[in-house]
Order: structure tokens, then sequence, then C-alpha cells
């Protein structure tokens, strides 16, 4: 028996430290390096200088850095909530007994496989053309002009978009935890006159929380390092009022000439996006465990 | 198993969601078809059909993007990385799902690649570009082991939630017919996985197929393309040619609906497997 | 002693799989041949060089050029240079970016290239005064240039019997008469942040002194005092616009103004090959910005498009001057001109494109000076800052902000040019 142990405490360091190994030599080492050139005023290229803690300094002074927080996290938030009430919808909905449920299962996923042009500009066109259109048509005022020309409404088309891609991939992680639901579980819940609302509140939401925090952890990832939908819809405008913490690393230190200063800000943001997701997982382990 | 009644509800929900789908994959079809001089900036505009069906959009698409050559390097990189990330992935999260809850160990390494997944890539990508052609790595195979690195938070966040749900009485009755952690693993955990499996590849496919960054930056210069990389050539600031966008994401999208519609089988399937306790 | 080895096999994971595949690379010609690789950030001309790659290929026999045209070349170029991989030229525009290379010391000396003697003096003279602080040597050759300012609806002038305004005062002038007949004078797109760079840039040139934003750096004056008139009379030009200019990108002003749906479109000369793929027939020609009030006070915003610079340390000088000569032959840069609808730096007997005609006068005169937003570092998104301004309406808050936010996104550039001037005296 203790051999068996010993053999399995072996077996999972051998798998453990070569899987490590690799992920530090590819993530944790450039990572370090990039912490490096936070400290300095590199531009990308060419020879740079050490510039201390000013970056650091700069980025809590920063209006620019602050809105985009402000706007990242209202957008996360909103965007979070929004898609997974509705993949889960989605998915007790595929999941249930309908008919052609492969071509509806199919159809769903086609939102997120669209490329970044194709979904930007179909949407600027929506946006820009259509929607107010129709307000037009049916008297809607406030809906008359693009929302995306609208500084305190641009997040909100901004919203729609991440959220008509991201369904696809929560609905799958839902579909997948659903299916780790026996039948009988159902059978038993039916007995005992468990139907609808309480048959999900109390019988398959227990079920599929582990599916739960994984979406969650999943949203706060794609939501708070937006950037592919912000380039395909706004740029960061109108009024750099979309500009997401990603967004402003990417295009100011790649593109632009900021990359030392961006490099703080992006070290400071993982920190954060750190300590966000681990509260987190801490919350819904809890739950996880009460269950 | 009972076959149980069409839920209704459910289908009406389905079908109003699918509106949704329906109009924009419409316009995508038919500014696919248009020519440049039909694109116009009004409702009827957009929603008429093109003058002729012509496939000859997609005929310049393919070519602009010396499509074949682009699909096989996407199709390789994808391939390759999609199997590699369901056995490390899965391994990796098989020791660290089994161990989290009672090594401290493990559990720090757990969060330590999960934490992972919120580095921005915008800080890794100029270390990335100079360490891997320190390393010799700026090509393809490079691509692929960025990509099993890129996307191993995720999974492992994926399989070891999985585990969860598998009882430790499966694993403990093979022990007893002595069977080793290693083979265990392969002959009974690793197949029980399949729905996750399925969903890690739908997920790793889906994100490697689409990504541009990563190999724009450690293929760069290299000659060689990927899909999306050829596809960058349709769009510039001073003019995008959307026509020949629209043709050519429509076939990139083939490749990928196919694979998903696959492992969406895969996934049911593993229901079935599942279910026999 | 097991976990020992175990640690050792995870050390040499990632060298091991880097040996793998290591030796792949390399790109040594092997025939004999000198390879000369290019490096374009122009994506919307691969064809063009494309065709110069073969047509080179096909008449040398001892070089072997290689030119690539990606998109994004910003990026492909500095992983590039980070990884000390250098193309051995590089065609790039000629705005801060080249500042920053020649600052980073990555371009090489090339005043002893004979061509040079044939290219446009006021282009050399654009690209002497993109250095930071005056530095010994040339670093670019000049290809082509674009020029911005009003494009118009030739037929529809025609047709109503307008004129070509001269001065502010003509332009509002003109476009009250416009209105008058139902017609919109002017499309925006400034959903795309850049596009409100181009009239910014047009009236900039009338209004403020071309070097306004070195001067700021040498502290001798404030983007409040120069670009006071500048924001004004672009509000002016607002009114002219469609109802919510915000709402609509780049390619639907193109679009727009293809279809007639306004007489003007205050954009640059790149423009036309978008706006011709939507209305092939459109009678398309150009004017230069009156944003003065005195005829003579206006002058072409034009700057350099596309020039080539040899990178570092570069060891084949002479098959890369080889390249160079070829690419500056007259009968090619012709063929760009024509494809692009481009100005051509090089002196000489060149057709320019018709959509230019408006503008020719002021081209041959020398009557041109460079785009203010060539001295803007991109991440200080002036664009957006315009864009901000013309929905705020607000000039002061406009300006104060344009100068505080210019010291702090200039403040390395601002130290080089005060330690110059420590030590040689005014950098001017």
């Amino acid at each position: 028996m203790k051999l068996g142990k010993n053999e399995r405490k072996t077996t999972f360091l051998l798998i453990t430290i070569p899987i490590l190994a690799l992920f530090i030599c590819f993530n944790t080492i450039p990572l370090i390096r990039g912490v490096i050139y936070s400290f300095t005023n590199f531009k990308g290229f060419g020879k740079y200088d050490w510039v201390g803690f000013r970056n650091y300094i700069d980025l809590f002074s920063d209006i620019r850095v602050g809105k985009s927080y402000w706007f990242t996290f209202k957008l996360a938030i909103v965007t979070t909530v929004v898609v997974n009430v509705l993949s889960l919808l989605l998915a007790l909905a595929l999941n249930s007994s309908i008919k052609a449920k492969s071509f509806f299962r199919g159809a769903y996923f086609l939102p997120n496989i669209l490329g970044a042009l194709v979904v930007g500009y179909i949407f600027n066109y929506f946006f820009t053309y259509i929607l107010p259109a129709v307000a037009d048509m049916i008297g809607i005022d406030a809906l008359r002009t693009s929302i995306l020309s609208n500084p305190s409404a641009a997040w909100i088309g901004i919203m729609v978009v991440c959220a008509w891609q991201a369904i696809a991939m929560n609905t799958i992680i839902y579909i997948s935890g659903l299916q780790t639901v026996p039948e009988d579980v159902y059978e038993a819940g039916g007995l005992d006159g468990a139907t609808g609302w309480k048959q999900f509140k109390y019988l398959t939401f227990p079920l599929i929380i582990p599916f739960f925090s994984i979406n969650m952890v999943l949203c706060v990832k794609n939501f708070l390092m937006v950037f592919d939908q912000i380039m395909a819809l706004t740029k960061g405008g109108p009024a750099q009022s979309t500009e997401s913490i990603s967004y402003l690393i990417y295009n100011n230190g790649m593109s632009g000439g900021q990359f030392g200063f961006q490099s703080a800000n992006a070290v400071v943001f993982f920190i954060v996006i750190v300590a966000v997701s681990v509260a987190q997982m801490k919350f819904s382990g809890k739950k996880e465990e009460q269950l | 198993m009972t076959i149980k009644k069409t839920n209704k509800a459910a289908m009406i929900v389905l079908i109003l969601g699918l509106s949704t789908i329906i109009l924009p994959l419409y316009m995508t079809l038919v500014i696919a078809f248009k020519q440049p001089s039909e694109m116009t900036n009004s409702i009827s505009g957009i929603l008429s059909l093109p003058k002729a069906w012509s496939l000859n959009n997609f005929r310049e698409a393919m070519e602009v993007t010396d499509f074949w050559r682009s699909l096989r390097n996407s199709l390789l990189i994808t391939v390759s990385t999609v199997v590699l990330s369901i056995a490390v992935h899965s391994l990796m999260g098989y020791a660290l799902g089994r161990n989290k809850s009672h090594s401290k160990f493990y559990s720090f390494v757990y969060l330590f690649i999960v934490s992972g997944m919120f580095v921005p890539f915008a800080i890794l990508m100029m270390p990335l570009a100079k360490q891997t052609a320190e390393l010799g790595l700026a090509n393809w195979f490079g691509v692929i082991l960025l990509y099993v690195v890129f996307y191993m938070p995720m999974n492992v966040l994926l399989y070891s939630g999985y585990l969860v749900n598998i009882p430790m009485a499966l694993e403990e009755a093979a022990k007893v017919d002595g069977a080793s952690t290693w083979r265990t693993y392969w002959k009974i955990i690793f197949p029980i996985m399949k729905p996750m499996h399925a969903t890690v590849a739908v997920l790793t496919a889906l994100a490697v197929w689409n990504d541009v960054m990563t190999p724009l930056v450690i293929m760069a210069g290299s000659g060689q393309n990927t899909l999306p990389l050829a596809q960058l050539n349709f769009q510039s600031q001073f003019g995008t040619n959307y026509n020949l966008a629209f043709a050519s994401y429509l076939l990139s999208l083939i490749p990928i609906l196919i694979f998903y519609i696959v492992c969406q089988k895969q996934i049911l399937n593993g229901v079935v497997n599942g279910a026999v306790k | 002693m097991l976990r020992r080895k175990v640690k050792y096999l995870g050390a040499v994971v990632c060298s091991v799989a880097a040996m793998a595949v290591a030796g792949g690379c390399g790109n040594s010609a092997g025939d004999g041949k000198i390879e000369v690789e290019i490096v374009q950030y122009k994506p919307e001309a691969a064809n063009y060089f494309t065709a110069v790659e073969e047509e080179f290929n096909a008449t040398h026999d001892d070089i072997r050029l290689k030119i690539s045209s990606p998109n994004d070349a910003m990026t492909i170029l500095k992983t590039r240079f980070i990884r000390e991989d250098y193309p051995d030229i590089i065609g790039i525009g000629g705005d801060i970016n080249y500042s920053y290379f020649m600052d980073a010391q990555i371009l090489e000396d090339i005043s002893d290239y004979e061509g040079l003697a044939n290219i446009n003096q006021g282009y050399l003279d654009i690209d002497e005064a993109l250095k930071f602080v005056p530095i010994e040597g040339t670093y670019a050759v000049p290809y082509v240039a674009n020029a911005a300012g009003i494009l118009y609806n030739r037929d529809m002038f025609e047709e109503h019997g307008w004129t070509i305004p001269t001065t502010w005062d003509e332009l509002l002038t003109l476009c009250d008469t416009i209105q008058g007949e139902g017609i919109l004078p002017f499309y925006f797109g400034f959903k795309d942040t850049w596009t409100c760079l181009a009239p910014w840039n047009a009236m900039a040139v009338d209004l403020a002194p071309a070097d306004a934003s070195k001067q700021v750096n040498r502290g001798e004056t404030t983007f409040a005092k120069e670009y006071r008139e500048v924001s004004e009379k672009y509000l002016e030009l607002l009114q002219y616009g469609p109802e919510d200019p915000f709402a609509y990108g780049y390619n639907d002003a193109c679009t727009a103004f293809a279809r007639g749906e306004s007489a003007m479109y205050p954009i640059g000369s790149y423009a036309a090959p978008q706006i011709l793929s939507v209305n092939p027939d459109l009678n398309l020609d150009s004017f230069v910005m009156p944003a003065n009030d005195a005829a003579d006070g206006n002058t072409l915003n034009s700057g350099i498009d596309l020039q080539f610079c040899v990178t570092a340390g570069c060891k084949n000088k002479e098959a890369v001057y080889e390249v160079l000569d070829f690419l500056y032959e007259d009968a090619n840069i012709q063929k760009y001109i024509d494809a692009q609808t481009a100005i051509p730096c090089k002196d000489g007997d060149f057709a320019l494109p018709s959509i230019l005609d408006g503008m020719t006068d002021y081209i041959t005169s020398g009557n041109m000076t460079d785009y203010q937003d060539h001295y803007y570092p991109s991440e200080m998104a002036v664009d957006a800052q315009i864009q901000t301004f013309l929905l705020n309406k607000d000039v002061d808050a406009f300006l104060e902000k344009f100068d505080k936010d210019w010291l702090r996104y200039n403040r390395d550039i601002i130290r080089l040019v005060q330690d110059y001037e420590k030590q040689y005296g005014n950098a001017n």
C-alpha cells in the first residue's frame, strides 16, 4: 500500500515538473523580462534608459488609464452577468428535448467563428444605419443616432457584441456541465415534485456549479482583457470613451512608442486581475464545498 | 430511456434567438457575393441581393490569400496544437486537480498556471519575439509550442474543474487491480473526460484558428502565412475590400465549423459512456 | 534521487525542444547571389512591389531581391528589430516613427548614395526637419508623397457652376451656396479617429508655423497660441458636414461621397482608390484647403508617404544601392503614382494623376508643407483628442489638454532637445 502511494506521488511529479518547466520557459520568463522593461523608457526598439518607478508614478496620475479601468470594469461586470444568464438559458434549451438539436447547436456557435473584421463591419452597419432607422420607425428618440457615436452609450454597443460572441463558448461549457448531471437525478427529483424553476435551483444548478465558476473566470478573462471587439467597433472612440486597458497596452505599447510605460500598466493590470480572480475562485470554491 | 415530448418553450426561445444570428450571417453572405460598386450606405442596399451570384469573389479571395498553402499551415498549426493540448493539458489538469486540495505545492502550481491566463499578451510579445529567435523557434513549431503554453491556464482550469465530477472510486478500483497511476489515467480517466476533450478541442482550435498576433510576431519574415495572416491583406487604413474579405472569411469558417460539429457529437457520445457507471 | 532527475529533466525540456528545430532557419542564398530584402509598410501597393521584384530578379543575375508588403508592417519591423533580424531596406513613411528610428540609430547614413541628387529638395528638407536634433547624415530617400486637402465631385461643381475657393471666406460662402441647393457640402468619417486629422493637418499648414511642434519642444511657444485659429475654424467646418459625423467611419464617408451624397470630402489623395472602387465613373478632383484668409497664405499639405531607408550595419551597400537605382527609375515611379495616385518625390517629367489637377500648381512650384501630425507621437492619440474636441466643441479645454499632454508624451524628446541646446546653442 505504501509503495502504491509513492508510485502515485512520483507519477504526479513526473507529469507536473516538465510541463511546469515549459510553462515557466515561455510564460514566466518573458513576463519577468516584461516587468524589467516596465522600469525603463523602452520604446520597443533601440536604446533605453532606466527610469526607476517613473512609469508607475505616471500610471497613477494618468487620467486616461483611470478612465480605461472604469470602462473596462463596467463593461466586464455587465457583460458577465448578461452572458451567463443568457448562455445558461440557451444551454438548458439546447439540452432539453428539442427538434433539430445539431442544427441549433451549430447555428449558435457561428458568432464565435466569424472573424473580427466581419463582426466589426456588420455591427457597425447595424448600429449606424439599421438600428437608427428602426428606432425612427417605431419612434424611440434615444436610438435615432448611432449609439457608437455617443460617448456615454458606446460601451453598450460593445457590450452587445461581446455578449453576442461570447455566449456560444459559455453555452458549450454549460452544456458539457449539464451532460454530467445524471438522468436519474431528475427522475428522483420528479418524484419529489421538483419541476421548472425549482428543479433548476435545487437540482441542476448545484450540480453544475464547477462549470459556473469556470464560466465566471473565463468571462473575467475575456471581458477584462477585451481588445478585439474594441478594435473592430470603435478603436477606443468616440472621445476616448471606450479605451479598454488591453487596448491601451497594445496600442500605445506596441504600435506607439510607450512600451516601457505600458509594460508597467500591464504589470499592475495583471496583479489587479489575478486578485479579482482569486477572490472569485475562493468565493465559488466555498460555494462548491457547501453543497 | 423514455422518449420525451418536444419542449415547446425551449423551441420558441431558440428560434427567437436564432434571428440574431441569421441576420448578420445573411449580411455576410450577401456582401461576399457583391462587387465593391454595389456597396451603399442604406438598409435596402445592404439587404438587397447581389446583382449576380458569381463565385468570382471567392476565387479571387483564394488567389490573394494563397488559400491552399495558408490553409495547410493553419491546419497544421491548429491540429498539432489541439492534439498536444489535449494530451498535455489533460495530464496537467489531472495531476493538479487530484492534488490541489490536499497539497500546498500543487495548489500553488495550479494558481500559478491559471493566473497565467491574465498576462496581457502585449507585455509578452517583445520578450517572446526575442526569446523564440534566440532559441531558433521563430517558425511554426515555435508558434505551436507557444500556443500549448498560452492555452494551458484555461484548459487546466477546465480539466481540473471537470475532474471534480469524476469520483475517486473509479481510480481506486483500478488500483486494487494493480494498475499503475499512469495506466489508470490513460485507461480510465482519459476516456471518461471525453466531453471535456471535445470542449477543450473546440475552445483551443477556435482560438488558434482565428489568432493573428502570435504568428504575426513569431513568424514575421519567415514567408509562411496562416489564413488569418493572409486575410490581413484585405484591409489597410486607406482602403478595405470588404467583398473579398467576407468571401475569404466565409471560406475559412467552413473547416472550423465542421470541426465543431464533429466535436459536438463527441460531447454527446461522452454522455452515453459516462452514464454507464 | 529520482526527484532530482525529474527536476533536471524539466530544466532541459525547453532547450531540447528548441534544438529539435534549430538550424531550420537562416537565409544564406546558397547560389552565390546576394540577397537584398525590403520590407515596406504600404500593403495597398503590394501588387506593384511584386511586379518590381519579378522584373528586378529577371534582369539581375547577381542579386536576388525580396520585397514583402505585410499588413501591420510596423509591428513586424519592431519585432524583427528586437530580435536583431534587420531587413536590408525598409520602406516607411516620413513620420515620427522615422524620427524614432533615426534617434535609435537603426538606420544607416546614406549620404553617399548618388540617387539623392535627383530627389526634390523640398522632400529632403522635410526629412531633415524630422530629426529631433540636428545630426550628421542622410537616412532616407523619399519615394512618393501624398497630399491632403479637399476632394470634390468635379461633375457636380461644373453642373452648378461652383468655383474653387481660394480663401477661407470663399470656402464658407461656397458651402453656404451648396447647402442652399439642398446638397451636403462635406462628408466626414470621424468614427475612424484618424480621419479627424486630415482637415486638421490641411488647415494647420495654412495657419500655424510648419515647425510648431519643434518650437514648442524648445519652449518658445505653446499650442494654445499656435492652434487656436485652426481649432476655431475646424468647428466652423463641422457645421457643413452630416448631422452625426461621429457615426460614420472612413469607409462610410468614402462610399457616401462616391455616391454623390456630398459635394466635397476633406481627406488626402490616398482615399482616391477606395472612393473610385465604389464608383469608378466619379469625376474626382482636388483643391488645396483654403484655411487662410489670404489666398497666398495657403500652402499644400503634403508629406512623404513612402521612403526607403537602409538599416544600420548593412553589409552589401553596393547591391542595396543597385536595388534603389532600380526602384527610382522613372518608369517604375510612374507606375507607382498611377496605381496609388501619389506624388513623386523625384525631380523629373512625371504625369500626375488627374485627381491632383487642382493641386498641380502648388506641387510644381514647391509650395508644400509637411503634415503637422508627422511630429505627434501616436500614443498621445491627437486624433482621438481632436475627435473629443469636435464632440465637446470646447476650444480652451482642448488646447489646454493638448499642451499638457504634449509635455508628458514628449518628455524624453524635449530633454534631448534641451541637452542639445545646452551643448550647441539653438537647435534650429
